[in-house]
């Protein structure tokens, strides 16, 4: 992906940033932060409010603090400190002034704006037994600006694609932050859709979105382009949906986000005996890191993935580090 | 004379105008507050079956029917869209509050409902529901009494507008 490109792409996200996320944030730090300058949020990857304690920014070089007059700035003057009330007036507004539709998705410690943007929550927890009934004392909210960029799996295709109709299966592991959900949608839609340069034909792609980060759904409308021959089942826990999806859609591949829980084995080993692609994410930095993972390692043990394709911050988010062929274990291509 | 008698015509289709208006409000309300409840049911379903958000299941609530008590959920609606530093509880208190003189309801069903709007949205299903009962309940006693009010004084009010007119004009003729 040349610089070039970014720059463009990123300026799309740009626009919807202040409809999707901005908006929601309460009055004074919506304030600051449309005061900052705008070439300076075209990176912007996290917005972080922590009860108390400056107002953070994170882009793809570092994070910042932001002062009053909305300055990006490392220096510990002048800044914005948060406050708890803003906090909780924030959560108000993302969740629509309906805490009770998001009750689920704040028990798992996030909720997912329209556009795909997830927002990690923390507080203190009321647990019910050995469950988590509800967060309340809301002291940190971490709102990760999800991007659409159309084209930026398109180097990784030929890794993927087995022939005209065919793809592996396939793991992609990267660290946080690493392009990993948009490269996951980038994939999705272009096998969904076919590739003219490889001659693949579209084939019909099942996306189970546990978290709503794939497809961005709202009110179950698919808002990012996830390809035309994609089903999506929106907000399902991934064990679930995968069964769901195998019986009633018939899909030929089925996409789901961050494998590696409890369960997630025994849904994968029933879509691949069906005989159905899957392709899925892990967190890790390497291949060897992920197998200290239970579930992961029985699924490498398995050779159930045919292809491994690892992903770093290198050279920017999305950077292709290495890929593996899962059967023999063979390095296919390795950054220099 | 002729003026006399054009101000007892005057005097006495007023009153029996006013009989009616009175007479009317008694049927009016106990129908608004079981439109009320209904529109509550609607909006229970609405949140605890399909979570949908409070802006959206009001919406669907105003478009489920069409009466005078719709106005306060679509009101809310409108406001939790324009204003978007309001907060659930504020939008329907104003609207409610604004909107009462479009309805027949009184001052007690004014409270219940304003009551209704303070834990609106900010709890997790469970508390909207039994919210949403607490409110439903009140709303049934106050259609009782409603009903009750509405036997004894609909009849009386229309007539004693008739007679009432019809004695100033005796008296004063």
């Amino acid at each position: 992906m040349t610089t070039k490109d970014k720059t463009d792409i990123i300026d799309i996200g740009l626009r919807n940033l202040e409809s999707d996320i901005i908006r929601f944030i309460s009055q004074e730090i919506r304030e600051i932060i449309l005061s900052i300058r705008a070439d300076r949020l075209r990176f912007i990857e996290e917005i972080r409010l922590r009860a108390d304690k400056p107002l953070m920014l994170h882009n793809y070089l570092d994070d910042w603090f932001i002062d009053k007059r909305g300055n990006l700035t490392k220096e510990i003057e002048d800044l914005y400190f948060v406050k708890q009330d803003e906090i909780n007036k924030t959560l108000e507004l993302m969740s629509g002034n309906s805490i009770y539709a998001y009750q689920e998705e704040i028990k798992s410690g996030y909720l997912t704006l329209k556009g795909g943007h997830r927002v990690g929550v923390t507080g203190k927890a009321v647990l019910d037994g050995e469950y988590i009934k509800n967060i309340k004392d809301i002291s940190g909210l971490n709102i990760r600006i999800s991007r659409e960029i159309c084209g930026c799996a398109n180097n990784l295709m030929t890794y993927i694609l087995k022939n005209r109709e065919e793809v592996f299966n396939t793991l992609i592991i990267s660290p946080p932050q690493c392009g990993k959900t948009t490269m996951l949608r980038d994939i999705a839609r272009s096998v969904s859709d076919g590739i003219e340069e490889f001659s693949f034909k579209g084939i019909k792609v099942g996306i189970v979105d546990e978290r709503s980060e794939i497809a961005a759904c709202h009110k179950g409308v698919a808002q990012n382009k996830v390809g035309v021959r994609t089903d999506v089942l929106d907000g399902c826990p991934k064990a679930l949906g995968m069964v769901i999806m195998l019986r009633s859609m018939s899909p030929k591949v089925i996409v789901t986000d961050e494998i590696g829980n409890q369960g997630d084995k025994d849904a994968v080993m029933r879509v691949i005996n069906a005989g159905i692609k899957i392709i899925s994410t892990a967190h890790g930095y390497n291949i060897s890191e992920l197998k200290s993972r239970q579930e992961v390692l029985s699924l490498i043990n398995e050779k159930v993935f045919e292809r491994y394709i690892v992903l770093s911050n290198h050279d920017g988010p999305g950077t292709l580090e290495e890929v593996v062929d899962g059967t023999t274990m063979r390095v296919i291509f390795k950054r220099q | 004379m002729i003026i006399k008698i054009i101000g007892s015509i005057l005097v006495f289709s007023a009153s029996s105008f006013l009989g009616y208006v009175l007479s009317k409000d008694c049927t009016r309300r106990p129908f608004e507050l079981r439109m009320l409840q209904s529109q509550l049911q609607i909006f229970e379903n609405e949140i605890a079956f399909l979570s949908n958000l409070l802006a959206d299941a009001f919406k669907k609530v105003y478009r489920s029917s069409n009466c005078s008590v719709s106005v306060f959920f679509i009101e809310t609606e409108q406001k939790l869209i324009q204003n978007i530093g309001l907060n659930a509880s504020e939008a329907w208190e104003s609207a409610v509050r604004e909107n009462l003189k479009k309805t027949s309801l009184n001052k007690e069903d004014e409270e219940i409902l304003v009551s209704f709007g303070k834990l609106l949205g900010n709890s997790d299903v469970e508390g909207q529901i039994k919210n949403i009962r607490l409110t439903l309940s009140q709303l049934k006693l106050q259609e009782q009494k409603a009903e009750e009010f509405k036997k004894k004084n609909e009849k009386m009010f229309k007539t004693l507008g008739v007679l009432g007119g019809l004695a100033i004009v005796i008296i004063l003729m």
